[in-house]
């Protein structure tokens, strides 16, 4: 039954509109909107009170300027396409679940794709059943563009593949995968490292630059991929990774530095105290002010009675890579994270964070 | 028509449906004995702990479903009718009939129901039976590890049905898995995203 407007009249839906709406949603790889399009409440449909013409759904519609993309043209021409219109027009009408038109699907997931919506990309190749094997050819091309040294192109085959993940275990239903560092860091240093082996910057190199492959490719089966790889080659995929992880590195390597001198500072200042007197708790408790300042340091802030772990989650989200080379530290009455990095390391050397690195990544 | 994906609980015990109480328990027993022993002489990865834990629930779950008659015919009886109404939906999917809707809504929800009655919640509650507990040494550590794995498990179970159903929220696509390959490699080499 057709919804009444204001007036009393029947409402009609102009389809150029709904195909704009459409081409708008495949252009912008957003798999929420396209899906929405053809629900119950949808604008798009003769049957619902809801109106394009209404400002709440003036986010659907392109603006002037997107009207203009060659990419957005083309969308609208798949829209259009005399099949999938007619397709698209008897679903709008028919009062049941649609049958989403998969052409368009396929457009969006590549867009999406394209755009690094890599959890709507997920959805939307989950949808037509061949997520896990373009996953697969992501993976398959970015090892081709590894073994031709290509690293930025490998790099974002790894990003795009791992991106695609989905969680069969999300409830209540399987979701994509979504990038957890917050949590994941929590896990890299949830032990206090009382022994160097358990603090993760401090291990050797093959096993930090596994550690820091899954971390930062949030899957450890993909990092797998890469073990075989010679050191130079997975250092030469990690710096790019970091680049890619967080286009800000160059400005936390700045601060890691200024907090690794606070850390010596304070730790020459401490030895020299320990030889003087016996008192050592005391003269560390006078100390440590100092060292309480180097979390904010790292972090580029302080946070108000921040403890060790707000930090650290507040530094997985803006600076990812940032946890790989931090532990966990008791100075004084507190706990606190200090700078920590092997000299021998060629990790910490690569991404700029020991002194006589060049600066960044 | 397969059934790949609907639990068979017979099959996890090496049983065939005739299969006495007796036949039932001596199986688990033997079974779950092998396994212990298996566990105990390989070194434990992540990866196999999942492993082990989940043949473990599997186990566990097979014998108290089927060493009890009401419970073992009810979920035979459960299994049979889901089978059917995939059968039932798949011809009324394939000849497009009217009632396609109706009765594609009604097996989604009793494979639903299915998945996760047999293989979560079931599964859960056999770890808390005595005979399981005993034989398994199953305990609350267990449980809470299994709860994620066996949504895993039951997901994994239900993309294998899904993928040999017709296609139902969209058209079925007409993949070219050359043009694919070309795609990935414009992608990759266009940088962004």
């Amino acid at each position: 039954m057709r919804a009444k407007r204001s007036d009393g009249q029947p409402k009609q839906v102009d389809f150029d509109v709904t195909a704009q709406a459409l081409a708008k949603a495949v252009y912008e790889g957003d798999v929420v909107n396209f899906r929405m399009l053809f629900s119950p409440f949808s604008p798009a449909r003769e049957d619902s009170p809801e109106r394009f013409d209404t400002p709440k759904y003036a986010y659907l519609l392109p603006d002037g300027e997107m009207v203009e993309q060659r990419q957005y043209q083309q969308c609208l021409f798949a829209v259009n396409d005399i099949e999938t219109k007619a397709h698209t027009r008897k679903e709008l009408e028919a009062n049941r679940p649609a049958q989403l038109p998969s052409d368009l699907i396929l457009l969006l997931a590549d867009n999406a794709v394209r755009r690094g919506k890599y959890t709507s990309a997920a959805e939307a190749y989950e949808m037509l059943r061949i997520r896990a094997r373009m996953q697969q050819e992501f993976f398959a091309q970015a090892d081709a563009a590894l073994d031709a040294n290509e690293m930025p192109k490998a790099v974002r085959g790894y990003l795009i593949a791992t991106g695609l993940a989905f969680d069969y275990a999300a409830f209540p239903e399987p979701l994509p995968a979504v990038p957890n560092f917050q949590t994941r860091a929590l896990m890299l240093h949830a032990e206090y490292p009382d022994v160097p082996e358990k603090c993760v910057a401090m291990r050797e190199s093959e096993s930090l630059m596994q550690t820091a492959l899954a971390y930062l490719l949030l899957d450890a089966a993909a990092a797998a991929r890469l073990e075989d790889k010679p050191l130079e080659t997975r250092l030469a995929f990690l710096v790019e990774l970091v680049k890619r992880r967080d286009p800000q590195w160059a400005k936390f390597v700045e601060r890691y530095r200024l907090a690794c001198a606070t850390w010596q500072e304070f730790s020459d200042q401490l030895e020299r105290a320990k030889t003087e007197s016996t008192l050592v708790e005391d003269i560390e408790n006078l100390l440590a002010e100092d060292a309480y300042r180097i979390p904010a340091q790292l972090l580029g802030r302080a946070i108000e009675s921040g403890e060790w772990w707000q930090y650290l989650k507040e530094m997985a989200y803006e600076h990812p890579p940032s946890v790989l080379f931090v532990a966990r530290q008791v100075v004084g009455q507190e706990e606190i994270l200090a700078p920590r990095y092997r000299p021998d390391s060629p990790i910490g050397k690569a991404l700029g964070l020991l002194p006589d690195s060049p600066e960044g990544a | 028509m397969s059934d790949e994906g609907y639990v068979d609980y017979f099959k996890i015990l090496h049983l065939d449906e005739a299969a006495k109480p007796g036949e039932v328990r001596k199986n688990y027993k033997r079974m779950m004995k092998e396994l212990v022993m298996e566990i105990a002489s390989v070194q434990i990865t992540e990866e196999r702990r999942q492993h082990y834990l989940l043949e473990m629930a599997k186990l566990n779950a097979a014998f108290y479903v089927l060493r009890d008659n009401e419970r073992r015919e009810a979920y035979w009886e459960d299994r049979k009718t889901v089978i059917r109404l995939e059968e039932e939906w798949r011809k009324a999917a394939e000849t497009n009939a009217p009632d396609n809707d109706a009765r594609h809504r009604r097996f989604d929800a009793r494979l639903r129901d299915f998945l996760s009655d047999y293989v979560e919640d079931l599964m859960l509650a056999a770890g808390r039976d005595a005979e399981c507990v005993e034989a398994s040494h199953w305990d609350a550590a267990h449980a809470r590890h299994a709860s994620r794995l066996l949504r895993q498990y039951r997901q994994s179970l239900n993309q294998k049905i899904l993928e040999r159903l017709p296609y139902y929220e969209v058209t079925t696509p007409a993949i070219d898995w050359r043009e694919r390959a070309q795609t990935v490699a414009s992608i990759l080499s266009e940088g962004g995203g």
